[in-house]
C-alpha cells in the first residue's frame, strides 16, 4: 500500500545542510496499523509528510497505492491525496472560521459528493458530537475537536489514514477515548492507518512498529 | 473538480466567512472606496454640469453660430428636428442722430425666443435699480444701454430712429447674456425687435451684418447637432459653446474642476490602501484554509478559482452597496446644500453608478488580487508544520498591479494624461524613497531606545522586529495621510486665490475714452466723491507689425496666423510702475533711466502665442507711423483680475507723442450708481463700462464653487478615517495575539498598555513624517504642473501630518488593542 526506498530529506539550515531524513526503507501493506515511533525530533512527521505526498524527498521513492508520488506534480499529489488519503494532525487542524458540521463537509464538497451534509452529520453523530454541529472550534474541547477532525478524515473512506500524533495535545484519559475511536473507525472502514507517535503504549496497539532514531529506522522488524 | 462544483463550494465558503466575519473589514474597505468616488463622482458630474448651465447663462444658449450672412433654413430645421430650441438675432452697427448729437450704437435685433438661456435685466432708467425681465423689445420698441441714453440725451419714453424706423425706448438694458467677452471697444447696446430690421433699411447689400443663431436642448442633442454642423461650416461662420464662452469663470472653474478630480484619486488611494490592508489580513488568514483544501486534494487551479469567484462574489455586492450608499450621501449632500447651492444641480446619471462599480472592481483586482493570489502557493506541508507560509507575493506584481489600477482610473478620471503620467512616476518614485525612508526611521528610532522608558523600549522593538510589516503600515498609513493633506492644502490654496483674485473693493466699473485733459477733473470729481480709482492709464490704440524686421505674419508660426491679436489694434500704455497683479517672468522691469529708450515689455501669453523672445525687436504702427521697441521683459498678467491690463506697456516717453485716451478701473457700491448720471453728464466723451453684474455673477459662481469644495474636503476627510480604521483594524490580529501570549507570561496589563500605546504613537508619527515628504513633492508637481499657482514650502503640513498621525493612530491602536486586557489571554489564544 505505501512503499518507500532509499527515502532522505536534507533541508538547508542557517548552520549548513542537514539531513532530517537518511536512506528510509519501508513497506506497508493494505488493512495494516503501523505505528512510527521515536523521540520528538526524530523525523516522524518529515517521513509522514513525505509518504503522504505533502512533500517531496531530496532522494528516494515513494509509492502510494501504486502511484510514483516523485513522478506527479503537486497537484497531481493532491488528487492522489484527495481520492485516497485522510489525515489527522496533532493540531487537530480545524479551519476556525467554518462550524464542525462544516469542517467535516468540507472534503466532501471538495469532492462534489451528493448530500454531505447528511453523511457529514452521520459521521459526527458516529463520533458522538451529534448536539455540537454548529460548534465552531473555539467553542469545542480539546477532545472534541480531534473528533471532529476525525470524522473529517474518515469523510471520503480513505484507503490510507496518516495520523501524526493525534493525541499529543490531550490528556492521557481523553487521549485513550480520541485513540479507540480511531482503531474502531478505521476497523469499519478497513482502511490502513499510519500512525505516528512516541506514546510506545499508544504504539503497542498497532500491528508493527517502525522506529526512527536520528532519522534512521533502527528496528525494521517484520520487513517484508 | 468541475466549475460548478468549485462555483458551488466557492459561494458556501463566501456565506461562511461572512457569516464568521471574516469578510468585515475587506467588505468594509470596498465599501468606503466605492462609496467615497461616487458621492464625489456623481456630485461633481453634477456639479460640473450645473456650471455648463451656468456657463450657458452667460452665453445666453448651449451653443451659437455666428455667420456675416444669413445661414440655410435646412441648418435651423436640422436643430429643430434634433430638439433644440432655437432664436435668431441680428447685429449691425448704426449711427443714431438725436439732435445734434451723434451716437455710434451695436444694435442687435432679437425673436421673442431670446435669449435662451440666462436672462436679460432691465431697468426703468439709466442707472437704476434692475431686474431681470422675461420679455424681449415688442415691435416698435427698443431697449437701450444706460451710456447710449446718457450719451443721446435720452431718457425712457423718448423716441429715437434707427434707418428709417423710428422706435420708442421702453426700457433700459443693464445686461444681456452672451455680452460677456472683451467689453472695450464696443458701441452702446441697442436692442430692438428683429420684426422692425425691414423697415430701418439698414440690411443692404454690402452692410456689415453678424447673425447669431442661438441653440439650446439637452447635451447629447447639442452635441449631435454640433457634430452634424461641423463638418457644413464656411470660413465665414464661428461656433461657440459653452467651454469656448466661459472666459470669464474659466481658470477657476479649471482649478475647481482639477481639484474635484484629484479628490477621486484621494478618495481612491485612501481606498486602495484599506483595501491593500484589508486583503492582506484576509489572505493571511486564509492560509490555513488553503493548506487543508490542498491537504484534502485541491489543485492549485481549483483554489485560484475558488478564492477568484469569492473576491469577484464579495467585489459586486460590496461595489453595489457602496455605490447607493455613495448616492445617497451625494443626495443628502444636495438637500443640505440646497439653500446655499443658488443654482438648481441637474438630474443626476447612471454613469457615476457603473463608474463606481467599475472602480471597486478595478481597486479591488489591483490592490486585493496579488495578496490573494498567494493563497494558492500555500504549501500542503504547512498542516504538519504550521510556520510554513507562502513566499510573499512578487513586490513588481504587488506594487504594479497597483500602480497599474490607479493609472487607470486616474485616467479615467482625470481624462489628463499629463497629469496621470506625473502621478504615476512621482507615485512610484515616492513608493520606493518613502519604503526605504520608513526603513531608516525605524533604525533611527530603535536607536533611541536604550533612551526611553520601557513602554517606549517595548513599543519601538515591536516595530523593529515585525520592520517588514512596520514599514508597509507606515506607507499605507502614510499613503493615506498625504491624500488628505493634499486635499486640505489644494482646498485652501485655491480658495485663498479666488479670494485674492475678487477681493471685496475688487473694481467693478471702467471709465474710458477719458480725454487728455479730463484727467486732472476726472481725479478730482472721484476723490471729491471718495471713490477708490486703480492708477489712470493712457491707452494707444496700435498694431504689431514686425518681430525682427520680418512682417509679423511672416515671422510667427502657422497656428499663430489667425491669431486676433495680428487682426486688430491692440492697447499700449506706459507707466514707470508694474500694475499689482503684473509680474515679470523674464527679463526686467524698467530703471529709471529707461525713459525714452524704445523698449517694450510684453504679455508673457502674447509673447507665446507668437514666439516672441526677450531683446525680439518689435515693430509697430499707430495711426500712420512706424516705430520700433527691444522687448525688456516678458510679464504675466491675471486678465481675470477685473483690472485695466494691456498686451503692450513701454516706459514714459516712447509713445507719448502719439494721440491717448485715459481709462481707469473704480470700486462702486451699488447705492452710489446715481454718480454716474453726473460723471457722464459732466465728461460727455468718457464711456462708463458696468462690470458689477458679471462680477456679481463670477462672485457667485466662486461662492457656490468654494462650497462644494469645502463639502468634497470632508468626505475625502472622513473616507481617510474610515480608511485608517479599518487599514488598523486589520493590522491588529498579530498584536492581540502577542500580546495574549505576554499577559500570560506575566506581562502587566499597565505595561502592554502603555507598551501599545508607545507602539502607535510612533508608527502614527512616522507615518505623518512619511506623508509630509510626499505631500511637499506632490504639492511641488500639482502646483507647478497642474494648477498654475505659486509654490511654496509647505510647512503647516510638516508640523500638523506626524501630530495627527500620532494622535489618530496611536488613539485607535490603543482603542483596538484594548481586547488583550479586556479578554482572557485564553480566549485570545484560541482565537490566534
Ligand atoms: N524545513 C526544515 N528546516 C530545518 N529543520 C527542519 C525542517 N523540517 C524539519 N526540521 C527539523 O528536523 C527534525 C525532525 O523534525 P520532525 O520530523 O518534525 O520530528 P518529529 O515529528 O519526530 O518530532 C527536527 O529537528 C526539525 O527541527
Ligand atoms: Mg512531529
Amino acid at each position: 500500500m505505501v512503499a518507500a526506498s532509499g527515502l532522505s530529506k536534507r533541508v538547508a539550515t542557517a548552520a549548513g545542510p542537514l539531513d532530517i531524513l537518511a536512506d528510509i526503507d519501508l513497506q506497508i501493506h493494505a488493512g495494516e496499523a503501523v505505528a512510527i515511533v521515536g523521540v520528538s525530533g526524530s523525523g516522524k512527521s518529515t517521513l509522514l509528510g513525505l509518504l503522504a505526498g505533502l512533500d517531496l524527498p531530496s532522494s528516494g521513492d515513494v509509492r502510494l497505492a501504486g502511484h510514483h508520488m516523485n513522478a506527479l506534480d503537486e497537484d497531481g499529489r493532491a488528487q492522489v491525496r484527495g481520492e485516497l488519503v485522510g489525515f489527522v494532525f496533532q493540531s487537530f487542524q480545524l479551519l476556525s472560521g467554518l462550524t464542525a458540521l462544516e469542517n467535516v463537509m468540507l472534503p466532501l464538497e471538495l469532492a462534489n459528493t451528493s448530500a454531505p451534509r447528511l453523511q457529514a452529520t452521520g459521521l459526527l453523530e458516529r463520533v458522538g458530537l451529534a448536539e455540537r454541529l454548529t460548534h465552531y472550534p473555539k467553542q469545542l474541547s480539546g477532545g472534541e475537536q480531534q473528533r471532529v477532525a476525525i470524522a473529517r478524515a474518515f469523510s471520503m473512506q480513505p484507503a490510507i489514514l496518516f495520523a501524526d500524533e493525534p493525541t499529543g495535545n490531550l490528556d492521557s484519559s481523553t487521549g485513550e477515548t480520541i485513540i479507540d475511536l480511531l482503531f474502531e473507525l478505521n476497523h469499519e472502514h478497513h482502511a490502513t492507518l499510519v500512525l505516528v507517535t512516541h506514546d510506545e503504549a499508544l504504539a503497542g496497539r498497532c500491528e508493527r512498529r517502525i522506529r526512527l532514531e536520528a532519522g534512521r529506522v533502527v528496528e525494521p522488524d517484520g520487513t517484508a | 473538480m468541475n466549475r460548478v462544483t468549485r462555483w458551488r463550494l466557492a459561494m458556501r465558503l463566501l456565506a461562511r466567512d461572512w457569516r464568521a466575519g471574516e469578510l468585515r473589514i475587506l467588505g468594509a474597505a470596498i465599501v468606503i472606496a466605492v462609496a467615497a468616488s461616487t458621492a464625489i463622482g456623481f456630485f461633481t458630474d453634477r456639479l460640473g454640469r450645473g456650471m455648463i448651465n451656468q456657463s450657458a447663462d452667460f452665453l445666453g444658449a448651449d451653443l451659437v453660430l455666428e455667420s456675416p450672412r444669413p445661414v440655410r433654413t435646412q441648418w435651423l430645421a436640422e436643430a429643430r428636428d434634433t430638439g433644440l430650441r432655437t432664436s435668431e438675432t441680428l447685429e449691425f452697427s448704426s449711427v443714431l442722430v438725436v439732435g445734434d448729437r451723434l451716437q455710434l450704437a451695436s444694435v442687435r435685433a432679437v425673436d421673442a425666443g431670446f435669449p435662451l438661456r440666462g436672462r436679460l435685466r432691465t431697468a426703468a432708467g439709466p442707472f437704476l435699480t434692475d431686474a431681470e425681465d422675461v420679455t424681449t423689445p415688442a415691435a416698435g420698441e427698443a431697449w437701450a444701454a444706460p451710456r447710449l441714453l446718457t450719451r443721446l440725451g435720452l431718457n425712457s419714453g423718448d423716441t429715437l430712429a434707427v434707418g428709417k424706423q423710428s422706435l420708442v425706448i421702453a426700457k433700459v438694458l443693464t445686461f444681456e447674456p452672451g455680452e460677456a467677452g472683451s467689453p472695450f471697444g464696443l458701441a452702446p447696446r441697442l436692442l430692438m425687435n428683429l420684426a422692425d430690421v425691414p423697415a430701418t433699411g439698414v440690411v443692404q447689400p454690402g452692410s456689415r451684418l453678424t447673425y447669431h443663431y442661438l441653440f439650446a436642448g439637452s447635451e447629447q442633442d447639442i452635441a449631435r447637432y454640433r457634430g452634424w454642423l461641423k463638418s457644413r461650416l464656411g470660413p465665414s461662420h464661428r461656433l461657440v459653446g459653452v467651454q469656448e464662452g466661459r472666459r470669464a469663470v474659466g481658470t477657476a472653474l479649471e482649478r475647481a474642476e482639477r481639484f474635484l478630480g484629484l479628490a477621486v484619486m484621494a478618495a481612491i488611494v485612501l481606498a486602495g490602501v484599506a483595501i491593500a490592508m484589508a486583503a492582506r489580513r484576509y489572505s493571511e488568514r486564509h492560509f490555513d484554509m488553503s493548506a487543508m483544501l490542498r491537504c484534502l486534494g485541491a489543485t492549485q487551479r481549483d483554489l485560484l478559482e475558488l478564492y477568484l469567484a469569492q473576491l469577484l462574489v464579495l467585489g459586486l455586492l460590496a461595489s453595489a452597496a457602496g455605490c447607493l450608499l455613495g448616492w445617497l450621501a451625494q443626495q443628502g449632500l444636495l438637500v443640505l446644500l440646497a439653500d446655499l447651492l443658488p443654482m438648481a444641480p441637474s438630474a443626476p446619471r447612471a454613469w457615476p453608478l457603473l463608474a463606481g462599480l467599475f472602480t471597486g472592481l478595478v481597486v479591488l483586482a489591483g490592490f486585493a488580487l496579488p495578496p490573494v493570489l498567494r493563497l494558492k502557493r500555500v504549501p500542503p506541508l504547512r498542516v504538519l508544520r504550521r510556520d510554513l507560509s507562502p513566499l510573499p507575493g512578487n513586490a513588481w506584481l504587488v506594487y504594479g498591479a497597483a500602480v497599474t489600477a490607479v493609472v487607470l482610473l486616474m485616467w479615467r478620471y482625470t481624462d489628463n494624461a499629463k497629469l496621470t503620467l506625473a502621478a504615476l512616476a512621482g507615485g512610484a518614485a515616492a513608493l520606493v524613497v518613502l519604503g526605504v525612508l520608513g526603513f531608516v526611521l525605524l533604525a533611527l528610532g530603535r536607536r533611541l531606545h536604550t533612551r526611553v522608558g520601557v513602554a517606549w523600549r517595548f513599543g519601538l522593538n515591536n516595530l523593529w522586529r515585525r520592520r517588514r510589516t512596520s514599514v508597509s503600515q507606515i506607507l499605507a498609513f502614510g499613503l493615506a495621510l498625504m491624500a488628505m493633506a493634499v486635499i486640505a492644502l489644494v482646498r485652501s490654496d485655491l480658495l485663498t486665490t479666488w479670494e485674492s483674485q475678487l477681493p471685496v473693493d475688487v473694481p467693478n466699473h471702467f471709465a474710458i475714452n477719458i480725454l487728455p485733459d479730463q484727467v486732472e477733473a476726472v481725479r478730482g470729481f472721484m476723490d471729491a466723491r471718495e471713490v477708490p480709482t486703480t492708477q489712470i492709464y493712457p491707452m494707444v490704440r496700435g498694431r504689431l507689425v514686425s518681430i525682427n524686421d520680418e512682417p509679423v505674419r511672416q515671422a510667427v508660426t502657422k497656428e499663430a496666423q489667425s491669431d486676433n491679436a495680428l487682426n486688430r489694434e491692440l492697447n499700449f500704455t506706459w507707466t514707470t510702475e508694474l500694475q499689482e497683479d503684473n509680474r515679470i517672468v523674464n527679463g526686467r522691469w524698467w530703471r529709471s533711466g529707461d525713459s525714452g529708450r524704445p523698449l517694450v515689455s510684453v504679455e508673457s501669453k502674447l509673447a507665446e502665442r507668437l514666439g516672441i523672445e526677450l531683446d525680439d525687436e518689435l515693430g509697430f504702427t499707430v495711426g500712420d507711423e512706424r516705430f520700433s521697441a527691444r522687448v525688456a521683459s516678458i510679464r504675466s498678467v491675471q486678465w481675470d483680475s477685473f483690472r485695466p491690463n494691456f498686451y503692450m506697456v513701454f516706459p514714459p516717453a516712447v509713445i507719448e507723442r502719439f494721440p491717448a485716451t485715459y481709462m481707469t478701473s473704480f470700486y462702486l457700491p451699488p447705492g452710489d450708481k446715481p454718480m454716474l448720471i453726473e460723471l457722464v453728464r459732466n465728461y460727455p466723451a468718457l464711456t462708463v463700462l458696468e462690470m458689477d453684474l458679471i462680477i456679481a455673477q463670477v462672485e457667485r459662481i466662486f461662492r457656490q464653487v468654494t462650497l462644494a469644495v469645502e463639502y468634497v474636503l470632508l468626505f475625502v476627510l472622513l473616507a481617510g478615517f474610515a480608511v485608517l480604521f479599518a487599514a488598523l483594524q486589520a493590522s491588529l490580529d498579530e498584536r492581540l495575539y502577542e500580546g495574549a501570549l505576554l499577559r500570560a507570561l506575566g506581562a502587566s496589563r499597565r505595561q502592554l498598555r502603555s507598551g501599545h500605546l508607545a507602539e502607535f504613537i510612533t508608527l502614527g508619527a512616522l507615518a505623518g513624517l512619511v506623508a509630509a515628504i510626499g505631500t511637499e513633492c506632490i504639492a511641488w508637481v500639482l502646483y507647478s504642473q497642474v494648477l498654475h499657482f505659486d509654490y511654496s514650502f509647505k510647512w503647516p503640513v510638516w508640523v500638523a501630518a506626524p501630530l495627527l498621525g500620532a494622535v489618530l493612530i496611536g488613539a485607535a491602536g490603543y482603542r483596538g488593542t484594548r481586547p488583550v486586557v479586556e479578554r482572557s489571554p485564553a480566549l485570545l489564544l484560541r482565537e490566534g
